[in-house]
């Protein structure tokens, strides 16, 4: 399977014969990519049903989106007030913990650090009944307190990873030169390491404001059904009925999407493979 | 020679300041940046496991087995417990497979052009998994993009059933793990040390033998727990099942939904929650285990 590698290399100059297992990748990439590129020629399309491709092209799906009356406007901005508020906590709480977590080194510290990560290995669905249930008791379900307090318990982990590979390549004999010039841990967190990981930290918290902003199934069972979030109005849409509306949503989140990772590339330093 | 001197009066007065601060409390001092997040999972993560825990036990005021002994002797429970065994384990290989050809390519390009075709695999990882959902639906629909392309060529009306069933969960799920297992086995791929295989080509390898004998061996740690670490991913998942699969492909987690939406039955919920996880912490602690067993 391999051997396009030698082959490809030894007949390159005879017209190059592309290997199998080139192929293969490329097929790969393509089943990967194909449903995220196929939304956009079809959010274009007039029609009342989803026919590919679109018989007349128009903007109609786009207005029938932004149309108040559908609700997918206010459910895109709960979304979006709700992965900002997530973020900012997240923000506060992942970062000086990720800080906290690379430097320091005592009893007990795998056990806290795997703790701290562990809503990244657990089964969504499971983290979903947990706050549920909990929420339950504490008579928030179905408020933006019971969202936001879950979502965060999903993103902040995420944002903690990325913050201590951001760490890991941070001299260390930098801050000691500012406690040694009479800096106070305080100081040098936020003037000097703060400072220096913040490419990392921003990356990583608009990854963490897209993992909100498509949470569904947290959402899905905490928020109240007359006031979702845009994720949990599309699944609810799509087990219903499949609209063509939800072409022009999804042209939207994948636009999204885009936008966030090419900021964070550029916000990531260069020796890095950007992921 | 200033410098040096300011430098030491700065020492002296941060000592002065701080007083002799014993190594304890400068422990305590990182400890307050561990203690915000420490007490939010506690609270909002850990407590309410328990209490999924609890729930399973506890119902009306008495402790009991019964949510267990019914997912024991249940038909639906058998049935969802090998849907999510089965299509976890099936999808975890698959995306494994597909994973290592771009695992593979991607880890014998100069990093520039890597950084390049690595976008093919983030873009996915990152796109909403009601975007792909709901992209597939209109890909494999009986009056989807690849049927009509079907007839179209083969001039017939045939029709492929590919949603709503067995092949649509794992086509839907397949694409969902991929990238999760590209990534690994990547940055497995490429802490190889390409000494290894130059020396065997030195030796007479063939590209073929290489691979088989050097690059692929050295992988297997990094490919199987890939493996096993997207098929837990895959046994936890909600979304595809329910808006690919038919009514036979119900996996746990959309047992839990009903018993939670519709059955109204919290107890029953929290028992297959607890099986769940139980399940995914095993086959993670395997995952750990080959990995350090196989690398040594």
């Amino acid at each position: 399977m391999n051997t396009l590698h030698q082959s490809a290399k030894a007949t390159s100059r005879l017209g190059r014969p592309i290997s199998a297992s080139v192929l293969i990748a490329w097929l790969v990439y393509l089943f990967l990519i194909v449903p995220s590129l196929i939304v956009v020629p079809m959010s274009f399309g007039t029609s009342n049903e989803l026919v590919f491709p679109p018989q007349q092209w128009g903007l109609d799906l786009y207005a029938k989106a932004l149309d108040p009356a559908q609700g997918w406007l206010s459910a895109g901005g709960r979304s979006f007030v709700l992965g900002l508020i997530a973020t900012g906590l997240a923000l506060m709480m992942g970062v000086p913990a990720a800080y906290g977590l690379s430097r320091t080194n005592f009893f007990g510290q795998k056990a806290l650090s795997f703790m701290l990560l562990s809503p990244i290995f657990a089964p969504t669905i499971v983290v979903a009944l947990a706050l549920y249930l909990y929420f339950a008791t504490l008579h928030i379900n179905g408020s933006m307190l019971g969202l936001v307090m879950g979502h965060a318990v999903i993103i902040t982990p995420f944002l903690v990873v990325t913050t201590l590979s951001g760490l890991k390549h941070l001299d260390r004999n930098i801050e000691n030169a500012a406690m040694v010039m009479g800096a106070t841990q305080l100081q040098v967190f936020f003037r000097v390491v703060l400072p220096a990981i913040k490419g990392p930290v921003l990356s990583g918290s608009l990854f963490a404001f897209l993992l909100s902003f498509d949470e569904v199934i947290v959402s899905w069972f905490i928020a109240r059904s007359d006031q979702p979030t845009l994720p949990v109005k599309m699944y609810s849409s799509i087990q219903w009925e499949v609209s063509p509306v939800l072409a022009a949503i999804s042209t939207f989140l994948v636009f999204i999407t885009v936008i966030v990772s090419l900021v964070s590339a550029f916000a990531q330093p260069e020796n890095t493979d950007g992921f | 020679m200033q410098t040096m001197h300011a430098l030491e009066t700065n020492t002296t007065i941060g000592k002065a300041h701080r007083g002799r601060i014993p190594i304890m409390i400068r422990t305590l001092g990182f400890g307050t940046f561990l203690l915000p997040l420490t007490v939010f999972m506690l609270l909002v993560f850990c407590v309410p496991l328990l209490g999924v825990a609890r729930a399973s036990f506890y119902t009306n005021g008495t402790w009991t087995l019964s949510a267990y002994r019914e997912f024991v002797s249940g038909a639906l429970f058998h049935r969802a417990l090998i849907n999510t065994l089965s299509i976890g384990f099936m999808t975890g290989l698959i995306s494994v497979i597909c994973g290592y050809f771009v695992a593979y390519h991607l880890s014998r390009m100069p990093q520039r052009k890597r950084r390049l075709y690595i976008i093919l695999v983030m873009l996915p990882f990152w796109t909403s998994i009601l975007v792909k959902s709901f992209a597939f639906t209109v890909l494999l629909g009986t009056n989807g993009i690849i049927n009509q392309a079907l007839q179209a060529i083969s001039g017939t009306n045939v029709v492929v059933p590919m949603i709503f069933n067995r092949a649509g969960v794992i086509i839907g799920m397949a694409h969902w793990l991929i990238p999760f297992s590209v990534l690994p086995i990547l940055s497995s791929l490429l802490s190889q040390d390409k000494a290894l295989r130059d020396a065997a080509e030195v030796m007479g390898a063939t590209g073929m033998q290489v691979f088989w004998k050097v690059t692929f061996p050295l992988s297997l740690p990094g490919v199987l727990a890939s493996g096993l670490m997207a098929s837990v991913i895959g046994m936890g998942s909600f979304v595809t099942p329910s808006l690919l699969g038919g009514r036979q492909d119900l996996m746990m987690a959309n047992l839990v939904d009903f018993y939670v939406r519709e059955a109204l039955d919290w107890r029953m919920a929290s028992a297959i929650a607890v099986v769940l996880i139980l399940l995914a912490l095993l086959i993670l602690s395997t995952a750990a285990f080959v990995r350090t067993r196989l690398s040594r």
